[in-house]
């Protein structure tokens, strides 16, 4: 059996709050510990402000631990050159942002930026972004059809790990279902390792997989 | 003559109070009072030794360039969140781009090579200069902080902090350039520029005048947008860390 996909080990990580001119300092992650599987889904949960982002960040790099390991297959994220683990580890933040253009060249930069001869239709279809929206200009969409950009743009960089941070909390209800079926068919279509942080316990629930919770900076397995 | 004296220092206090009071509405009284009364100062010292300068030996007026070019990019640095290696970056990009256009003037033969020539067009070249790179800095910071998911989505794709930051860094030039674009259509129109000016009143030939002041002032826009070009490109590095984050301290 192959390593661990991601593993972190004692990750500590102290954010400064500024205010005026004094500036306090918090621990928000205080040790965690995670070990996923190639092709695991897992969920992570915690009240707002417990971390979560933060934790997401740290794993493809977007900030800095203060101490501890983060490894990705078996390799020490700082000794990945930062633009490549970011295209084996992809990320698709709370809310979407798209960049300027059609919703075409969109999907296609990260598939141009590497490279990837990942095919933007196909993607698009998967994602389930209509055709005839393929076009258009990307700052015309709806939240949700941007989030389905965002999830296709991310895929285009042929990715083995999407970090999702609240993928459908910025979604009204129809549309968040339809970005959560998508995303679990995505996950075993394409072996993807997931990371999937949610405020909702029953999107936890639905989605099946190893269920954590984040609180008071420790990452806790939830039974039951 | 000594009655317009008082009135004119009399009038400017009493407008510089009124522009504080003003100014207090958007909590820059402080900042809008000192930087007033230092230039009120900083006049009065210039215009009487201003003279003695221009009959110092030529080597004192690329001393007095070089100063000014240094005061100026400490300006600038001021409004770049005095970043490491900013200072440097401003007075460097100011400087540079300020001396390489007055080069021309003083090579062809446009100017005489005195300091009386030197001194005045040095001082609109970085004084511009430094307007327009106060303003780039400004917008490039003031953009990365509105759009810092934009840029961290790009990011996350694996960009390079330079493509994840090259909107911005057009807004900031566009929106720094504005006055200057504005300037310059509207020259002869809005604005009667003071080199034209003075060189009519002091008898030239005004086709002479009006060429002369063209130049300059193409050369003034050129000045602007390459400093601050130079800058906001090494503001970029100043923005991250080796690791390609944003730096939270930065913005
Ligand atoms: N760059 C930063 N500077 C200062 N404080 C920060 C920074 N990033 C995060 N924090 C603080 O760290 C704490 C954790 O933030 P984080 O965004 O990770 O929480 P979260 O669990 O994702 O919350 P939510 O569910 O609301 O998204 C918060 O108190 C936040 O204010
Ligand atoms: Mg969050």
């Amino acid at each position: 059996m192959a390593g661990p996909h991601i593993e972190l080990k004692d990750v500590y990580r102290t954010v400064s709050r500024r205010q005026g001119t004094d500036s306090a300092s918090s621990a928000v992650l205080k040790g965690v510990d995670l070990t996923v599987y190639r092709g695991e889904l897992i969920t992570i949960m915690g009240p707002s402000g417990a971390g979560k982002s933060t934790l997401l960040r740290l794993i493809n790099r977007l900030s800095e631990a203060d101490s501890g390991v983060i490894r990705v297959n078996g390799r020490d994220v700082r000794d990945y050159d930062p633009r490549e683990l970011r295209r084996r580890v992809g990320m698709v933040f709370q809310i979407p942002v798209v960049f300027k253009g059609s919703v075409r060249d969109n999907i296609a930069f990260g598939k141009r930026l590497w490279d990837t001869g990942a095919d933007v239709d196909a993607l698009a279809g998967e994602a389930a972004i209509p055709r005839e929206l393929m076009d258009e200009d990307a700052a015309h969409l709806s939240v949700g059809e941007k989030q389905r950009v965002c999830i296709a743009r991310a895929l285009a960089n042929k990715p083995e790990v999407l970090l999702l941070d609240e993928p459908t909390s910025s979604l009204d209800r129809a549309a968040a279902e339809k970005v959560e079926q998508l995303l679990v068919r995505l996950q075993s279509e394409h072996g993807l390792t997931m990371l999937w942080v949610t405020h909702e316990q029953a999107q936890a629930r639905r989605i099946s997989g190893y269920n954590y919770v984040l609180e008071d900076g420790q990452l806790c397995r939830e039974h039951g | 003559m000594a009655d317009v004296v008082v009135l004119a220092l009399g009038l400017t206090v009493a407008l510089l109070v009124l522009a504080t009071i003003l100014a207090a509405r958007y909590g820059i009284w402080k900042e809008v009072s000192l930087s007033g009364a230092r230039g009120i100062v900083q006049i009065l010292i210039l215009s009487s030794v201003i003279i003695l300068m221009f009959n110092l030996p030529l080597y004192w007026s690329a001393l007095v360039i070089l100063a000014m070019a240094a005061v100026a990019g400490y300006t600038t640095f001021t409004r770049s969140g005095r970043l490491d290696r900013m200072l440097q970056a401003a007075v460097a990009s100011i400087a540079v781009t300020s001396l390489a256009m007055l080069v021309p003037f003083f090579a062809l033969g446009i100017f005489p090579l005195e300091p009386r020539y030197l001194i005045p067009t040095g001082s609109i070249l970085i004084g511009n200069a430094m307007n327009v790179s106060s303003l780039a800095i400004d917008r490039y910071r003031g953009e990365l902080r509105n759009r810092r998911a934009e840029v961290e989505a790009y990011l996350a794709l694996g960009t390079t902090p330079r493509m994840a930051t090259e909107h911005c860094l057009k807004q900031g030039i566009l929106s720094a350039l504005i006055p200057s674009i504005d300037n310059m259509k509207n020259l002869g129109l809005v604005w009667i520029p003071g080199v034209m000016t003075g060189m009519l009143l002091s008898g030239s030939d005004p086709v002479q005048a009006a060429s002369i002041q063209v130049s300059i002032f193409i050369a003034i826009f050129l000045a602007g947008m390459i400093a601050s070009s130079l800058l906001l490109y090494y503001a970029t590095s100043a923005f991250f860390t080796h690791a390609m984050q944003l730096k939270d301290e930065a913005l």
